[in-house]
């Protein structure tokens, strides 16, 4: 006999009970508890949008407080998705509006959203209060007026690399002057300059900014009115710094941050001349956060700033700080966690920085609590992987992009199978990996075996053969999402693996050698996965043998969808096949 | 804290529960279960729980109260609580106290079953004494963190009234949906 447990009495001990993975246990147990759960679990993340229906999930969880999405596969980053693949947020906004009243915060990560999803958002939900646009693009400046001027409790808007129709710097002054609530506001995106007097009043109407970051439109003179007016800032994110130095500017500059005792994150600093660098010392010391990628100094200014910089967690630069100034972070920044370098130029052939693998090890060496990394670099070496590995066995995150496609090891000329190997074995907590440079199948069988963790591996101009699909689909147990590009993958492998695939969020191949008439099987054999081809060239008119472009697989509750372009084939759309299976909407 | 059986006669009992209001000694109160049970607490510990502070705040308590919804064994156990939260020590100022008490407390929940735990969880609900109600929900809560559902039923005695279809689309939504 079962304790009594009524329903009120588990829903105060659910009220404890936050993590996904702890509510997804909980409505497994029992018919009552599956209820109980479903009408009070308040946080819901939706990792690919395609996997499941919008009506689906607001139907299940109608008390949502905060809605996360994610729409288009990682590689949208480097324009390998064409526009109008998908990722439309509108039927989300629409299911939400109908069903989950209750909605404060969504926030979506590479989503076409229009102005329309604005507009419905702000007229839809009382309560709104947090939106943040990752790598969003489909809407204009009125879709962020409509947020800005109806949510009367919005503590929270952040456009974070959107792109977006830019009307105009209007928007803002659709903040009504009644708004005081506001916590967060991030325009960096827009290039449109806004009236510095509407922004002025409205920092200055909110106690609780904690973080704001500015656009390059704004100027140094606005940056100065703004900190005066919100001393109290968390995070900030400048406007652009090329502008002429005037003394005077220079020293009502340094007094403005100086008096931002509580700054912890420092961003923006568009094209910062090296001149206006002393004004940022006196916030060094208190930073944890510091994003340099638009940041164009070069050595030796950077150290003077870094070596401020005694409790940074987290550093984002460009590869102009060298091998030289990656070893003043090693000396200096003995808190750092998160290390991102990132090429200043776009081609090869203009690469003339002295950054080297020198610069990562040593930072690997210095920095005990380093356990995020993204580093391009022109080539690498074995050797360096392997101290690198034997010193940060604690790395999490580990992304190394090689830029010269299957380049080896520049001093041995072998691939560098045996860094990679390293990197696998050692690092046991490895969540996430990019691989990069040459490398053969071998490298994927030490990955598969010993990556026992990792979640996201992303795979770039490597492998001699399926072997390495082959070898990568047999092991990496925690494999949610992989994905590939340039790489002599094939059929077999992907065929021969398929059970895998439903245990996976998502594959991506791009420019491998996968086959139209294996895509057909893969889709007859796996009636659970979506299975996309992306091609503009239609692989229908083409032989079943020849490769097809792009292909992307996922695992999906909601069956086939409805919005693909022309350029987007799946099985159900092959007229020979699919007719008797199109699910009617 | 005194505690007496009323007798069964309900007329007699009305009549026990006006002398008691009359001769109660000032500031204290006497709180009175379902099944006839009898607590004399201080005031200031019946102000723990709000509906009774309500009562107080409206001159609508007597001195003696009825609680008809709770039976002896769990207000004695919810009143042992309530007296030593009277006043909660703050974590920066005592951090002394704050321990000691929050030993007392691990103490205090150690010692009952689930059912019991459950029965305070409501009775907390009930007379509006969130401390409790939330001390009691955060203890069964880290029962279930990090179980799989399996592992839930056999902690709450629960039965699986799912079909093997219904779960499996579930733990299917679940994991491929929800869970990244």
């Amino acid at each position: 006999m079962g304790l009594r447990l009524p329903s009120k009495v588990l829903e105060h001990i659910l009220s404890f009970i936050d993590s996904n993975e702890d509510r997804n246990s909980v409505s497994l147990v029992c018919k009552s508890w599956f209820e109980t759960e479903r009408k009070t679990r308040k946080r819901v993340f939706v990792g690919n949008c395609y996997a499941v229906s919008p009506a689906a999930v607001a139907k299940r969880f109608p008390e949502m407080r905060s809605l996360t999405l994610k729409g288009k596969p990682h590689f949208a980053d480097y324009n390998l998705v064409p526009d109008g693949w998908g990722g439309y947020a509108w039927p989300w906004i629409e299911a939400m509006a109908a069903k989950c009243p209750s909605l404060e915060e969504i926030r979506l990560k590479r989503m076409v959203v229009t102005d329309e999803c604005l507009e419905k958002i702000a007229a839809s939900f009382k309560d709104f209060e947090v939106l943040v646009l990752t790598s969003c693009e489909g809407f204009s400046t009125d879709g962020i007026a409509a947020i800005a001027a109806t949510c009367r409790n919005l503590r929270v808007l952040e456009l974070r690399e959107c792109i977006v129709e830019d009307l105009g710097g209007d928007w803002l002054s659709y903040f009504p002057e009644t708004s005081t609530s506001l916590v967060s506001l991030d325009f960096s995106c827009l290039d449109s300059e806004v009236k510095i007097s509407d922004l002025e009043r409205l920092v200055s109407r909110s106690p609780n900014l904690k973080s704001l970051k500015l656009n390059p439109a704004v100027t140094l003179d606005g940056l100065v009115s703004l900190l005066r007016r919100a001393p109290q800032l968390t995070e900030l994110g400048t406007g652009s710094f090329a502008f002429q130095l005037k003394p005077e500017a220079f020293s009502k500059l340094s007094e403005a941050f100086s008096n931002c005792k509580q700054l912890q994150s420092l961003s923006g600093l568009w094209d910062v001349l090296p001149e206006y660098l002393p004004a940022l010392y006196s916030v060094c010391p208190g930073l944890t956060s510091l994003n340099l990628s638009y940041a164009t100094v070069r050595m030796p200014d950077l150290v003077e700033l870094l070596r401020r910089c005694s409790k940074l967690q987290k550093l984002w630069v460009m590869d102009l700080i060298e091998d030289k100034g990656l070893e003043a972070v090693a000396s200096y920044c003995k808190e750092l966690r998160e290390l991102r370098v990132f090429p200043s130029a776009p081609d090869l052939d203009e690469a003339n920085i002295p950054l080297t693998e020198q610069g990562l090890v040593v930072v690997s060496k210095g920095c005990r609590k380093l356990e995020s990394v993204l580093y391009f670099c022109v080539q690498f070496t074995n050797a360096a992987l392997l101290t690198i590995a034997r010193k940060r066995p604690n790395l999490k995150c580990f992304r190394l992009c090689v830029i010269e496609p299957f380049a080896p090891d520049y001093k041995t000329n072998e691939p560098l199978d045996k860094g990679f190997k390293a990197i696998a074995e050692g690092c046991k907590d490895l969540r996430r990996l990019s691989v990069s440079g040459l490398l053969s199948d071998k490298a994927f069988k030490y990955i598969g075996k010993h990556a026992k963790k990792v979640r996201m591996l992303s795979i770039a101009f490597a492998g001699d053969s399926d072997l390495m699909l082959h070898h990568l689909l047999s092991g990496c147990e925690s494999l949610k999402k992989l994905e590939i590009r340039d790489c002599p993958f094939g059929d077999t492998a992907l065929l021969e693996h398929a059970a895998k695939l439903e245990t996976m969020r998502s594959l991506w191949m791009s420019s491998c050698f996968v086959s139209f008439g294996a895509c057909k099987i893969l889709s007859k054999k796996m009636p659970r996965l979506n299975v996309e081809v992306i091609d503009e060239h239609p692989p229908e008119t083409r032989p079943e043998s020849s490769p097809v472009e792009r292909i992307y697989i996922y695992r999906t509750v909601a069956g086939p969808r409805m919005d693909t372009p022309e350029f987007v084939w799946t099985i159900h759309k092959n007229p020979e096949i699919g007719v008797s299976h199109l699910a009617i909407k | 804290m005194s505690s007496s059986k009323k007798s069964s006669d309900g007329k007699s009992s009305e009549i026990e529960e006006a002398v008691a209001s009359l001769t109660m000694p000032f500031n204290k109160i006497l709180l009175t279960s379902s099944d006839g049970e009898s607590f004399e607490i201080d005031e200031a510990v019946a102000r723990k729980f709000q509906i009774i502070a309500h009562m107080i705040e409206d001159d609508c308590a007597g001195k003696a109260i009825p609680i008809d919804n709770v039976t002896g064994d769990i207000l004695s156990k919810i009143i042992e609580y309530a007296k030593k939260h009277v006043v909660e020590p703050d974590e920066d100022e005592d951090e002394e106290a704050k321990k000691k008490l929050d030993s007392w407390d691990a103490k205090f929940v150690e010692k009952l079953d689930l059912e019991t735990i459950f029965k305070i969880i409501l009775a907390a609900n009930y007379l509006n004494f969130e401390g409790l109600l939330g001390f009691a929900s955060q203890t069964v809560a880290d029962y279930i963190k990090d179980k799989t559902p399996e592992e839930v039923r056999e902690i709450f005695n629960i039965e699986n009234d799912f079909t093997p279809e219904e779960e499996e689309a579930i733990r299917k939504e679940n994991a491929w949906t929800f869970n990244g």
